[in-house]
């Protein structure tokens, strides 16, 4: 997670999540074709309009998903139920109600999709950590654990890749997906422990208590444009609910 | 009594643990004094520093008795660079001790341009850290450290996972920093070349966790040799002696056992490479992720039972060249033919009966849970019978000095057996070919030694040894072939000697040659002037 030099980046990321899932948990309980495709490319206008997506990168990082989407239009059109039959040949069986139907989910898992990638795309991952401190009360013990547990991704990776080389030159073999997970995450997990222990005597013996009792060297704050966002986005998606 | 900081009958014990690891220890510590303790492994060095510092019992839990005179700011800079930051960015990371001590906002930014500065972190403050060198992480862990204001700074083998240049680096940043500030310092190292110099005390501590010496550096050289040696301490190459002396005075006695070094170098004749039927060669061979080129035009022929070293710095390609030799990485361009066969026609399970590769991380490779099965893991895999399965392995066990330890998890063991056991785990099917990433990094002398004894006894019976590494002792010693790469080519291929006596070239490419002949070079520039 790393924000770019957009208009979403200048904003509150605690602020900018709950917008964003308040927009989600909308689309949980709309049913509505229409209403579910505005809102999704309400979406994709912020990207490109304030959130800096160039277009190829918006199709690159939403790719994927269109997979799923036709596979998930197409398991709720052919299989669903309904009056209005359009088309039929053997087991399938597609009706205009199913086929309203596959798209607003599909169309629902796109938004979802499109509304997590508008914040995770803009937003710094060292601030939404302290905006999570400083607006909503995390405890700084919890917030600096967080950071310092998210540095492990990565190392995690590498040592995972190491040790599939490592298996594949001894020569063995995956036979069985849960079976390899266990072999590899015994280590990497013990591996994990010790560093995390590590981590923990450092931060201490630097005079770390977990208390509020500190300064910080960034701050966030909520101000009228994160106001304005938060309003304006919730208020054109009820507005569209209603299409 | 007034203590400015030390510890009076201090014992401690670990509460998984029957014995005490220090006993009975008194010491005390003057203000401005740098003091160095050594020891052998599981002496208790790092914990007696841990005590002094305040970290036990207060953030780690042991039994401690006696009287621990701590002071309040203490730094402590740990051994492993990654394990001790918790942010994601460097100014963040200096800011967090910072933090920790509240002071405002308003004076963080000057003091953390200041820190930097004074560390020599020559960067953009918003760098992320994880692209850091080594190096560089131990610079920013020092200002971490100095942001705290500390009285006393601990440091716990601050180099023990750096390569030669990265070590020289930080002693000589803690050097400069020790002259200007008059800081009191405490270390434990195993690597005494480039810190003993500017050390006012060194405290010996035996096993059994005792102190048995405490004096100048020199005396403490000349009386503890022998424990040193045992302890697996890496003894410095010239201290005491002066370099000055060692080159004008021919008849010093350094300068006549590096002398003696140098002729037996020079008389080595130049071996012809590439016999009839080389085990492994290249055809403009060019390593890289995708379109990013790594090292190009790489033509190596190596033959039968020769011991090849890859040097050159960190990044250079050397780790990723071993692993693309053997098909562990792809490649970009030309080819690559193991006993005159392309690579790719190669299937996996016939080369690697072949060719076993050992991974600067041992821990990761093992994956069995004995070292009896940790073995004999590539025969079960192949259905082998079960007892040529257990003569081979029995055989391998002893070769390794690891009998003893058959039903061991490969996790418990020492580090130095793990790596002696890494070693023996990717010979089961007598491999001709062995590749090793850094086998002796981070090791103390005597394991590294043994290690190396063993590879030479293999090497010995045809075994043809490729090795990274960035101890040029290592590869003077022992390498038929030197491979240096710097800036995506392979600038020499030849000769240890012929790598070491071209000063233009090691000046280029930050190579530190060994010191015989470093005292060659100095020789010449001395007829010169």
């Amino acid at each position: 997670m790393k924000a770019n030099t957009s208009f979403l980046a200048t904003l509150n990321p605690s602020c900018k999540l709950f917008a964003h899932l308040f927009v989600m948990f909308l689309l949980m309980n709309i049913t509505n074709m229409k209403g579910t495709f505005f809102i999704w490319i309400l979406a994709v206008l912020i990207g490109i309009f304030l959130g800096g997506w160039r277009i190829t990168y918006f199709l690159k990082r939403l790719f994927p998903y269109f997979g799923f989407f036709v596979l998930i239009f197409w398991m709720m059109a052919a299989f669903g139920e309904g009056q209005e039959t359009i088309w039929q040949w053997a087991w399938f069986h597609i009706t205009k109600e199913s086929l309203n139907h596959g798209l607003t989910i599909a169309l629902r898992m796109l938004a979802f999709v499109t509304y997590g990638l508008l914040f995770t795309s803009t937003t710094d991952l060292t601030l939404f950590i302290m905006s999570l401190i400083h607006q909503c009360k995390l405890s700084p013990k919890w917030a600096y654990g967080l950071l310092a547990g998210l540095r492990f991704i990565p190392l995690f990776q590498s040592e995972l890749n190491q040790m599939k080389t490592a298996h594949k030159v001894r020569g063995y073999k995956e036979k069985n997906g849960w079976k390899a997970f266990k072999r590899y995450a015994l280590p990497l997990f013990t591996h994990g422990i010790r560093k995390s222990e590590r981590i923990a005597i450092a931060m201490e013996a630097r005079g770390f208590t977990g208390t509020k009792n500190r300064t910080y060297y960034r701050t966030t704050k909520i101000g009228s444009r994160d106001w304005a966002y938060l309003l304006s986005l919730v208020s054109v998606v009820i507005g569209m609910t209603f299409l | 009594m007034d203590m400015f900081l030390g510890c009076k009958d201090l014992s401690v014990r670990f509460y998984n643990r029957s014995e005490k690891i220090l006993n009975n220890i008194t010491l005390s510590i003057h203000k401005g004094e740098k003091v160095l303790i050594l020891g052998p492994s599981g002496s208790g060095k790092s914990t007696l520093i841990s005590t002094l510092a305040g970290i036990i019992p207060e953030y780690m839990e042991a039994e401690v008795t006696g009287q621990v005179f701590l002071r309040e700011n203490v730094g402590v800079m740990f051994q492993d660079p990654d394990s001790q930051f918790c942010m994601l960015h460097v100014d963040e990371e200096i800011a967090f001790s910072l933090e920790n001590r509240s002071i405002p906002r308003s004076e963080m930014d000057e003091i953390i341009s200041y820190l930097m500065n004074q560390v020599g972190l020559k960067i953009d403050k918003k760098t992320s850290i994880e692209t850091l060198s080594g190096g560089m992480k131990q610079r920013l862990a020092l200002a971490c450290l100095l942001a705290l204001e500390p009285e006393v700074l601990f440091f716990d083998e601050p180099t023990a996972q750096l390569d030669p240049a990265g070590r020289k680096e930080i002693f000589e940043l803690l050097h400069n920093l020790s002259q200007k500030t008059n800081q009191t310092m405490v270390f434990v190292e195993h690597v005494l070349d480039g810190c003993i110099e500017w050390m006012d005390r060194v405290i010996m501590i035996n096993e059994g966790g005792r102190v048995i010496g405490d004096g100048k550096p020199v005396d403490i050289l000349r009386h503890f040799n022998n424990e040193m040696k045992k302890a697996g301490i890496w003894r410095p190459k010239l201290f005491p002696y002066k370099w000055s002396e060692v080159i004008e005075n021919p008849s010093h006695p350094l300068s006549i056992k590096l002398s003696k070094e140098l002729e037996t170098k020079c008389q080595v004749k130049t071996r012809e490479y590439g016999n009839e039927n080389p085990i492994i060669y290249t055809e403009d061979l060019e390593i890289g992720y995708g379109k990013k080129s790594i090292v190009k035009d790489i033509n190596l022929v190596i033959g039968k039972g020769e011991w090849i070293s890859i040097v050159g710095e960190n990044g250079s390609g050397k780790s990723t060249l071993l692993k693309s030799l053997i098909g562990l990485e792809p490649i970009n361009k030309g080819k690559i033919y193991i006993q005159g066969k392309d690579l790719k026609k190669w299937s996996d399970r016939e080369l690697f009966e072949r060719a076993g590769f050992v991974f600067q991380n041992p821990e990761l490779q093992f994956l069995a849970d004995t070292v009896f099965e940790e073995i004999a893991f590539g025969g079960r895999q192949r259905n082998w019978p079960k007892e040529s399965i257990h003569a081979k392995t029995k055989k391998l066990l002893q070769e390794f000095g690891l009998e003893a330890y058959q039903n061991e998890h490969p996790l418990t063991l020492s580090l130095g057996q793990k790596r002696r056991l890494s070693v023996a785990t990717m010979l089961l099917f007598d491999q001709v070919l062995l590749l090793l990433d850094e086998p002796t990094f981070g090791q103390d002398e005597k394991t590294a030694s043994e290690l190396i004894k063993k590879l030479k006894e293999r090497q010995e019976q045809g075994t043809t040894i490729i090795m990274v590494t960035h101890d040029m002792d290592l590869v003077d010693h022992y390498s038929d072939q030197v491979l240096l790469l710097n800036k995506g080519k392979v600038v020499y291929q030849g000769t240890p000697y012929g790598l070491f006596s071209d000063e233009a070239l090691l000046w280029e490419t930050k190579i530190i040659p060994p010191l015989h002949y470093q005292l060659m070079h100095a020789r010449r520039e001395r007829v010169l002037v």
